[in-house]
């Protein structure tokens, strides 16, 4: 090969190359919205959480401009934040007033993007602010695992680190295979039957609802798909307790509650009407205890499902140590170690 | 002898009303009777009538054998509801009639001085911002509190006219509405569903200890507003009337708002706020029996009791999933209500 040939070959993929280097490109937000971006985005502010939580196990903490001061359950949480992000503290806060962010404190930032919890596109933060101030926002709206795992691939496409992306997404997946490897070949009638309980007691996971197929993958069968009800279907239905005493579940699963504890629906004499319940009669009432630890729309989403496993199939996870698991799990997803947040 | 002959038609004429209204109050006095018995039969729990008959029987000594669930749903679930909705229904129909009677107007409720925007506000309160509070306590503390800001507020020169009550209570009301949104906009998404809900009114979590919380409070209330009743229509014609026969109007103002508030305050904290029961049904009893409180207050209390637990019998059963029992009052009450208005003049006020 000629010089000549050699410089023309590299010319021609230099050309070739020029396009993709700072040209912008297109990201789909889970309400199908197309999100133009300038990649990789140097400057987002995160006004919802569950994405923070994502965007820390991929991309450069650095990149984080400014966070919403929404943070529910903050003292559960700090310090994984400070862990993962040494400026946490020093981050901008983005307040709400009346519900509509505050605009103006926003403006003054400059975001490159603005990462924000939306149930529609007609969402008033999200016009709000790609109308007023046009800078551009991804919706986040997580439903199910599938979404979970697509905002991993997103926040890969947002920060530029698509191969972290990858990774993080395999590491997920092998957690939560480790778990539905054992349980997916239970056929259904031997799967205990699991109610949801929502903080409103009555208020229900529906068949169509991320904690359905989180409860399967878990082993156990979400005890609305034996409720012959149109209802059953809606994302949180609300259950007549006779209803739910016919339905007779083997295991309560209570999404955190502050108001209660699996005792008090056992022996409470505010549950004297479900004592009758398989779950009540055998005392297989849990709890998600930590509700960041084990947030299944997060990307810790694969440690609720071993929460869940290990109390819904006891015997096929006996040996499975969940503190392990998270050590593990926060180390590959973060670098950090579990309890504690120590850099490893 | 044409003349005596149409003065025994027009006796006989107004015997036979007069009977016929006597039986209708009868009629209207037992009917929480037929509606407990329909009510306990009604649920989602699939069991007959029969099976009933025989849990009620094993617990009255007589062995018949059945699944202990029965008696669970039986006397666990079911009968605290039907009582619960009862008394509910009771209280808050005989506070809307005693507010009625006091304010002389057809538009008031027992929410008028504030008392739901308290409750709810209070609720909110537990839900989102300091769990360790139960929700039913804070309710019920809000909503008296809101009531004596009201009256305290209205009251002047050791006078509380009406005008500066219903005023009084219009800013309570704002003041307590314009709390809750602001914990509404500072509490998650997951309790801001929990505070609407509870708003909508429900009887979902209906239990023994709940009734035992609510039922005295809620009897003491409606025993004062029953036993000062015939006092209500005195205060219904005005102040300077009352003063006129010798009745001190403040004092019985501050009775039967006390009265009022405390059994509507035992309701709403444990079934949340429950609209348009405490106006409808007092309404459609002066539109039947007329205004005179003698035979109203009565009859609010057994129609009141009737009413919601029939109405709670459709929200829990009807469609086989629950729906807050505030959305039913309002879509059966309102039609209900609209025909009735249609069938007598000025509501039963004139």
């Amino acid at each position: 090969m000629t010089i000549s040939r050699y410089i023309a070959i590299i010319a021609l993929c230099l050309y070739l190359a020029i396009p993709a280097l700072g040209a912008p490109m297109e990201v789909e937000d889970n309400l199908g919205r197309t999100v133009t971006i300038d990649q990789p985005c140097q400057k987002i502010v995160f006004l919802v959480e569950n994405a923070l939580n994502t965007y820390y196990s991929i991309g450069d903490p650095e990149t984080v401009l400014a966070i919403g001061d929404n943070i529910w359950k903050r003292e559960l949480k700090e310090d994984f934040f400070k862990a993962v992000d040494p400026k946490f503290d020093d981050k901008v806060r983005i307040g709400f007033d009346a519900g509509l962010v505050s605009l103006e404190t926003l403006a003054a930032e400059d975001p490159d993007l603005v990462v924000l919890w939306a149930t529609s596109p007609e969402d008033e933060n999200l016009n709000a602010i790609t109308e007023t101030l046009r800078i551009p926002v991804y919706a986040v709206f997580i439903t199910s695992s599938g979404d979970m795992y697509k905002q991993v691939r997103d926040m890969g496409t947002i920060s530029g680190k698509t191969d972290r992306a990858s990774e993080v997404e395999a590491i997920m997946m092998s957690y939560v295979e480790e778990v539905t490897s054992a349980t997916e070949g239970i056929p259904d009638e031997d799967r205990p039957k699991v109610y949801w309980m929502w903080s409103d007691v009555l208020g229900t996971a529906g068949r169509e609802s991320g904690f359905d197929d989180l409860i399967y993958q878990a082993g156990g069968i979400n005890v609305m798909n034996y409720w012959d009800n149109d209802a059953s279907y809606v994302e949180h239905p609300t259950v007549p307790l006779e209803t739910l005493i016919n339905l007779n579940p083997d295991v309560i699963y209570m999404w955190y509650n502050e108001k209660l504890d699996p005792e008090d629906v056992i022996r409470g004499t505010e549950f004297a009407g479900w004592r009758d319940i398989n779950a009540v009669k055998t005392g297989r009432v849990y709890e998600i205890e930590n509700p960041f630890l084990f947030d299944a729309f997060s990307p810790r989403m694969p440690m609720a499902l071993m929460h869940l496993a290990k109390n819904i199939q006891p015997e096929l996870f006996a040996d499975m140590s969940i503190d392990e698991r998270m050590d593990g799990f926060f180390g590959e997803m973060y670098s950090v170690h579990y309890p504690g947040y120590a850099a490893m | 002898m044409k003349i005596d002959y149409g003065r025994r038609e027009l006796d006989a004429v107004h015997n036979s009303s007069f009977i016929r209204k006597r039986v209708l109050i009868v009629l209207f006095l037992l009917m929480p009777i037929p509606a407990f018995l329909i009510s306990m039969t009604v649920g989602t729990f699939p069991i007959t009538t029969g099976e009933i008959v025989g849990v009620i029987s094993t617990r009255l000594g007589l062995e018949m054998g059945h699944p202990s669930v029965y008696e669970t749903v039986i006397f666990q679930v079911r009968l605290p509801r039907v009582l619960l909705a009862m008394t509910v229904g009771s209280a808050l129909s005989a506070s809307g009639a005693a507010f009625q009677g006091i304010f002389r107007n057809p538009l008031v409720d027992p929410y008028i001085l504030g008392l739901s925007s308290g409750a709810a506000f209070g609720a909110a309160l537990s839900l989102g911002v300091v769990p360790w509070i139960p929700v039913q306590v804070s309710a019920f503390v809000f909503s008296l509190l809101a009531v004596a800001v009201a009256y305290t507020m209205a009251r002047t020169q050791g006078r509380t006219p009406v005008v500066s009550l219903v005023l009084s209570g219009v800013i309570v009301s704002a003041v307590f509405s314009s709390l809750l949104a602001i914990v509404q906009i500072a509490v998650d998404e997951r309790a801001l569903q929990s505070i609407v809900y509870w708003m909508m009114g429900s009887m979902n979590t209906a239990s023994w200890s709940k009734l035992e919380s609510s039922l005295p409070l809620a009897f003491l209330g409606c025993l004062g507003i029953l036993t000062l009743r015939w006092r209500l229509n005195v205060l219904a014609l005005g102040d300077e009337e009352a003063r006129s026969v010798g009745m001190n109007p403040e004092r019985y103002k501050g009775i039967f708002v006390i009265s009022a508030a405390l059994a509507s305050s035992s309701a709403v904290a444990v079934a949340g706020i429950i609209g348009l029961l405490g106006l409808i049904v007092p309404h459609m009893l002066r539109m039947i029996f007329g205004p005179d409180h003698r035979t109203l207050i009565p009859l609010t209390i057994t129609f009141g009791a009737t009413f919601m637990v029939l109405v709670d019998d459709l929200a829990r059963a009807a469609l086989g999933f629950e729906v807050p029992v505030g959305i039913i009052t309002t879509l059966i009450g309102a039609p209900f209500f609209a025909y009735l208005l249609r069938r007598t003049r000025a509501g039963g006020w004139e």
